[in-house]
């Protein structure tokens, strides 16, 4: 009977929250393209990862080396937090209140998980940086932090051979913005990682 | 092209209406859209209806465009009625398999009627002055509508549909359909009644969740005479259910369906499903929480400790629970952990929890705080069942290195070619 009526139905109203991708610093470090899916003041922003694939979201865990507190009106905290392959750079700042009480009670070098949206700077000097704005951030064990290494290995190895083989709208976007990134050099990138793992 | 015939068929239509058309003026305007114009003469025939039902004001066949027309007899085309499709004219054979109160009083009966390809509902307008057709029987239903009413197919008998009883005496056996592809309409399962919920509604007489080895569905019976509410634990096979929709979910409503119990078993997969993820967010109302002790309420109290039904309840009971979102970097799962799985997952006991909650200053809010710090960014495998997007979680394991993986990754990794 009418079949293509339902079937959109049964995703109407549904509510999808953005997944947290798994991203090494090494390959969010060479992120130079963001953009809006939708005209809406509220459409969500995805920065595009190289290896061909949207983030609006990313889950990283690594070592809380620094944090630095900032502002006089507005405070907010800015910290670096290393996995085996670089440095992520996080920020929390009064619209993040419960990740910036969080972020100010740890005490540095820990292991922290953090969740947060990815987010793109020009510099002065034209150069890109990737900062994270922090949703929440804990203190995890190193258990949590090797369990990641291997999770963010994984996922971006099926990135990876997934830019090779049928090409989705992002991976060809991917290509077109980052015609001098070879995503194969990712594959490299989470092999020294996980080789960094002591057992 | 006999004229003659044709009008007399398209008269004998209206006439059951208690419209008296001029044959003659219909044979007359056959033979000159035929003989002049070269018109197809079953197009011919169905424009020269389609005229007459705009004069009597009868609902507008064919609006959806039916192209077939068919070469044979007249403006409507016999049909299975699994081929109804909303907008056509039909002419079909079927059984009544179930009434339904009609709700209301322009409607002289409404059920449901089935053949062998499938089963639709119908509805009989009481201005149409059609007899009234008994469960169980067969019928010849010539030139009725197939409409959509809520998304679904439906048969609508109007004055210019003729009904005949005919002596059919076969038994129909709908095959039933997994509930994963059950769609809006009428559908027949075989399926395990494995959860009975409280009726939320005076009318209601039943509720609950039924399940087969493809997934689970929630059903409902409503309150009608001869109605009886299914047991617990036992299998039925449910013919001629009507299945609904709404917010995208689906539901079934039993009131149309004939309900046999049988002996088998039936292994509910029951979206029975586990997933692997780091927990990216813990939702307010996670921790210790207060609920209403009226008996079969247990809805969650505000901090005024106020039921939204029982409203100030000062005689609560605490219980614990987390409700939060399990990320696999692919899909987020929305997770609700019950008081059992939330204690051996942070360690913390419901009595602890109570502990901490009535002699911290921050009260149940330090509850939330330890958890969330013991369980935020940790990856863990939930089992559960997934209603409605969200995944109730029976059993909750940690994910542990494995040095397996380890390897299996660094070969995949090192393997390729660089």
């Amino acid at each position: 009977m009418s079949t293509n009526t339902k079937d959109m139905g049964r995703r109407e109203g549904a509510f999808e929250r953005e997944p947290a991708r798994r991203v090494f610093a090494a390959e969010l470090r060479e992120c130079r393209y963001q953009f809006k899916d939708g005209e809406d003041e509220k459409s969500p922003t995805f920065v595009l990862l190289p290896s061909g694939e949207r983030s609006n979201r990313i889950f990283l865990v690594g070592t809380l080396t620094e944090k630095t507190r900032q502002g006089e009106q507005n405070i907010f905290y800015r910290g670096r937090v290393v996995d085996p392959t670089g440095t992520f750079f996080i920020m929390a700042g009064s619209y993040q209140p419960e990740a910036m009480q969080q972020l100010a009670k740890i005490e540095t070098p820990a292991f922290v998980a953090v969740i947060g949206k990815p987010n793109l700077y020009q510099k002065p000097d034209g150069s890109y940086l990737a900062s994270v704005r922090v949703e929440s951030i804990t203190v995890v064990d190193k258990d949590t932090r090797d369990l990641w290494v291997l999770d963010a290995a994984k996922h971006t190895m099926d990135r990876v051979d997934a830019y090779t083989k049928e090409p989705t709208p992002d991976i060809l976007k991917a290509k077109e913005q980052y015609p001098t990134i070879d995503p194969s050099l990712f594959r490299k990138i989470a092999y020294d990682a996980l080789a960094q793992i002591k057992i | 092209m006999d004229f003659s015939e044709a009008a007399n068929r398209i008269s004998r239509k209206f006439a059951k209406g208690g419209q008296t058309p001029d044959v003659k003026k219909i044979e007359g305007k056959l033979r000159r859209l035929v003989d002049e114009f070269g018109v197809q003469p079953s197009e011919a025939e169905r424009s020269v209806t389609n005229e007459l039902a705009k004069e009597f004001n009868l609902p507008a066949p064919g609006s959806g465009g039916s192209a077939g027309g068919g070469g044979k007899g007249g403006g409507t085309e016999e049909k299975k009625i699994a081929d109804g499709v909303p907008g056509e004219w039909v002419t079909i054979e079927g059984k009544i398999v179930a009434l339904s109160n009609p709700p209301s009083p322009s409607i002289a009966q409404s059920g449901v009627i089935a053949d062998d390809s499938g089963a639709m509902r119908f509805v009989v307008w009481a201005k149409s002055n059609a007899p009234a057709m008994a469960e169980g029987s067969w019928y010849r239903i010539e030139s009725a509508v197939v409409d959509e009413f809520k998304g679904v197919a439906n048969l609508k008998i109007h004055s210019g549909t003729t009904i005949k009883e005919i002596s059919e005496d076969r038994s129909l056996i709908p095959s039933p359909v997994p509930i994963k592809d059950l769609h809006p309409g009428i559908d027949s399962v075989r399926a395990k009644f494995i959860q009975e919920w409280d009726a939320s509604h005076e009318r209601m007489l039943q509720s609950g969740l039924l399940g087969d080895e493809t997934g689970t569905i929630k059903f409902v019976i409503w309150k009608e005479p001869g109605k009886e509410k299914l047991v617990p634990g036992a299998v039925y096979n449910l013919f001629y259910a009507q299945v609904d929709e709404f917010n995208g979910r689906l539901s079934l409503n039993l009131n149309t369906a004939t309900i046999l119990q049988e002996e088998g078993e039936i292994e509910v997969s029951g979206g029975e499903v586990a997933v692997t993820g780091a927990i990216v967010h813990i939702a307010p109302g996670s921790g210790i929480i207060k609920c209403c002790p009226v008996e079969g309420c247990n809805r969650a109290l505000s901090r005024q400790n106020y039921c939204p039904v029982h409203e100030i309840q000062p005689k609560f009971i605490y219980d614990l629970r987390i409700k939060g979102w399990l990320d696999d970097g692919e899909k987020t799962h929305n997770i609700l952990i019950q008081r059992d799985v939330v204690e051996s997952l942070t360690g913390i006991s419901l009595a602890q929890a109570q502990e901490i909650a009535e002699n911290n200053p921050l009260g149940m809010d330090e509850v939330f705080l330890q958890m969330r710090d013991t369980v935020l960014g940790r990856y863990i495998t939930c089992h559960g069942r997934e209603i409605d997007n969200r995944l109730l979680v029976n059993k909750c394991d940690k994910v542990v290195f494995n040095s397996g993986d380890h390897t299996a990754l660094l070969n995949r990794a090192g393997g390729a070619p660089s």
